[in-house]
């Protein structure tokens, strides 16, 4: 049994079609991305497994459980942190997160004692009876997290979780979901930072105007996705593209001032093309280097397809 | 019995959310107090009537008004706030939140409603069946709280919107309605606007009750606004459910 599935959801909004049959499955303990540009279904998937919205065709599964046909007991299950959601901001922290642990049904002594627990752990103690909005940002995404897991939940749903926080505070909330996934709960997330979700989630599933197009761990789409390699090359002087055009022609570069970097599938044949370059102009080569394409890269080629 | 806890406790939950945020606050309590009082002193003054004669009117507006003051606004507000979502993601569905909205409101209201019971229960003026009369309130207020939330199905993030027609609906039925002067004394058109106010039987049994003489019998007066209660719950929970969805897409 899968923690989360999607089978076929499909979404329309009047001519729109903003979820196209899109399936996948999140095994229990897997953290799994969902990526994609703005406009692309990715908090309408979510909508739709979390039970917000009812798919047009299509069931979404959580633990087995049909989210629309027993919407109470598949929420039950999950915490979610939805995309722009805000805490109740003339509620005090305090008050926000026993409001939620009401809405799970959780009596008044469970609430408090995770009450205690979350605002250490997630470092809101301190402003437990501060009012929601006299928060920063960084901590009402936080009082968002802790509001999402007062009922302990066997799965996560994270949209968008670190989008628009600081460096500090962003990493405080991954360092959350990599210990939340040890612990076993199962995370999906969606993010606009590709390289974030590169590094944290197990697998992920990059999603453009309503389709999946690729499915799998990042580092595999890298290879799968992408046969070419970059080429990095530093000169002592300033290139001339003109010059470079005629040896260089067939492929994809850039330069910028003396640094020159080529996409191309045989970084042989442009080692080669490079040192005739050099011996017919005059410059020194100081340093060559290949890399795989990052992450980024590779979302960016996908979703231009 | 688990599942009914539950679901008795989540509906509790946002009523207990809306008594904190919307409700117990200073001037919403004024309002409640003041704008019925004013209104009705407005209409007292100057006719030479009893108190006696005043206090059904005072009970039914006083009533009318702070029950649907409020519940408007809620989903609107909360649209815009960006909370609802939040809300949604929760074991709860969109109908529980519009019970728990519609419990806050006629705690509201029957609290209000009480201050004039009690004011002609100081002086003496004491209506003939006080059982009766609590049940009324407690009809009247469900149905008035009701028709407040169901300003709200407008799938708007405006409230200002909402409060706009809530208003033009909710001052004009004031006047058609009997309430400060009696069926039997409106001109004849009037009477007949006064048929389709929900507002015109509750303040006709109250009125009956304080011994002013009722224009229909008190099994129509409770019977018809028992009807408008249940159509206006139909229509809440059914509008709601369509235009939810409208309202998680205003951005």
């Amino acid at each position: 049994m899968y923690a989360v599935e999607a089978v076929n959801l499909y979404k329309r909004f009047g001519d729109i079609v903003a979820v196209d049959h899109v399936s996948f499955a999140v095994k229990k303990g897997e953290v799994f991305g969902l990526l994609g540009p703005n406009g692309a279904g990715k908090t309408t998937t979510i909508r739709m497994l979390t039970g917000v919205l009812k798919p047009d065709d299509g069931t979404a599964k959580i633990m087995g459980i049909d989210v629309h046909e027993e919407p109470i007991k598949a929420k039950s299950l999950i915490g979610v942190v939805p995309e722009e959601a805000n805490p109740y901001p003339d509620l005090t922290v305090r008050d926000n997160l026993t409001l939620v642990g009401m809405l799970y049904g959780l009596t008044q002594g469970d609430i408090e004692e995770r009450i205690r627990g979350l605002l250490k752990v997630l470092d809101l103690y301190k402003a437990r009876s501060r009012k929601a909005r006299t928060l920063s940002k960084g901590m009402r995404q936080r009082l968002l997290i802790a509001m999402a897991l007062i009922s302990e939940p066997q799965v996560l749903f994270l949209d968008e979780p670190t989008s628009g926080l600081d460096v500090i505070s962003a990493r405080k909330i991954r360092d959350l979901i990599r210990s939340l996934a040890k612990a076993g709960v199962t995370v999906l997330l969606t993010t606009h930072n590709i390289e974030e979700a590169g590094a944290i989630c197990d697998r992920v599933a990059i999603i453009n105007k309503g389709h999946i197009v690729a499915l799998g761990n990042p580092d595999e789409l890298k290879i799968k996705t992408s046969k070419h390699m970059y080429l990095l090359a530093l000169f002592n002087k300033p290139l001339k593209e003109e010059e470079l055009a005629h040896y260089l022609g067939p492929y994809e570069y850039r330069v910028n001032g003396r640094k020159l970097s080529v996409i191309c599938e045989d970084p042989g044949d442009v080692v080669e093309r490079l040192l005739s370059y050099v011996k017919s102009s005059g410059v020194k080569m100081i340093s060559i280097q290949t890399s795989q394409p990052s992450f980024e890269e590779v979302f960016l080629r996908l979703v231009r397809r | 019995m688990d599942n009914w806890r539950r679901t008795l406790r989540s509906i509790w939950a946002i009523c207990w959310k809306d008594v904190k945020i919307y409700y117990a606050k200073g001037p919403i309590v004024v309002m409640g107090v003041l704008f019925p009082f004013f209104l009705w002193l407005a209409f007292q003054i100057g006719r030479g009537l009893e108190v006696k004669e005043g206090i059904a009117p005072l009970i039914a507006i006083t009533a009318f008004f702070t029950s649907s003051a409020v519940t408007p606004i809620i989903l609107p507000w909360e649209t815009r706030q960006r909370t609802l979502e939040m809300l949604l993601a929760r074991p709860i569905t969109i109908t529980r939140i519009l019970i728990g909205d519609i419990l806050a409101s006629m705690l509201f209201g029957l609290s209000f409603s009480f201050l004039p019971v009690l004011y002609g229960l100081l002086l003496g003026i004491v209506p003939n069946n006080l059982g009766t009369l609590l049940g009324l309130l407690v009809l009247a207020t469900l149905e008035f709280s009701t028709l407040g939330v169901l300003f709200s199905a407008m799938p708007t993030d405006v409230p200002a919107d909402v409060v706009m027609i809530s208003s033009a609906v909710k001052l004009p039925l004031i006047f058609v309605s009997g309430t400060f002067m009696p069926l039997n004394r409106l001109p004849e058109i009037m009477r007949c606007i006064a048929l389709f106010s929900p507002l015109t039987y509750v303040t006709d049994l109250i009125r009956g009750l304080y011994g002013g003489g009722n224009y229909f019998p008190c099994i129509l007066d409770i019977s018809v606004t028992a009807l408008y209660t249940g159509v206006f719950v139909l229509l809440t929970v059914k509008l709601h459910k369509i235009t939810v969805i409208r309202r998680l897409q205003l951005k």
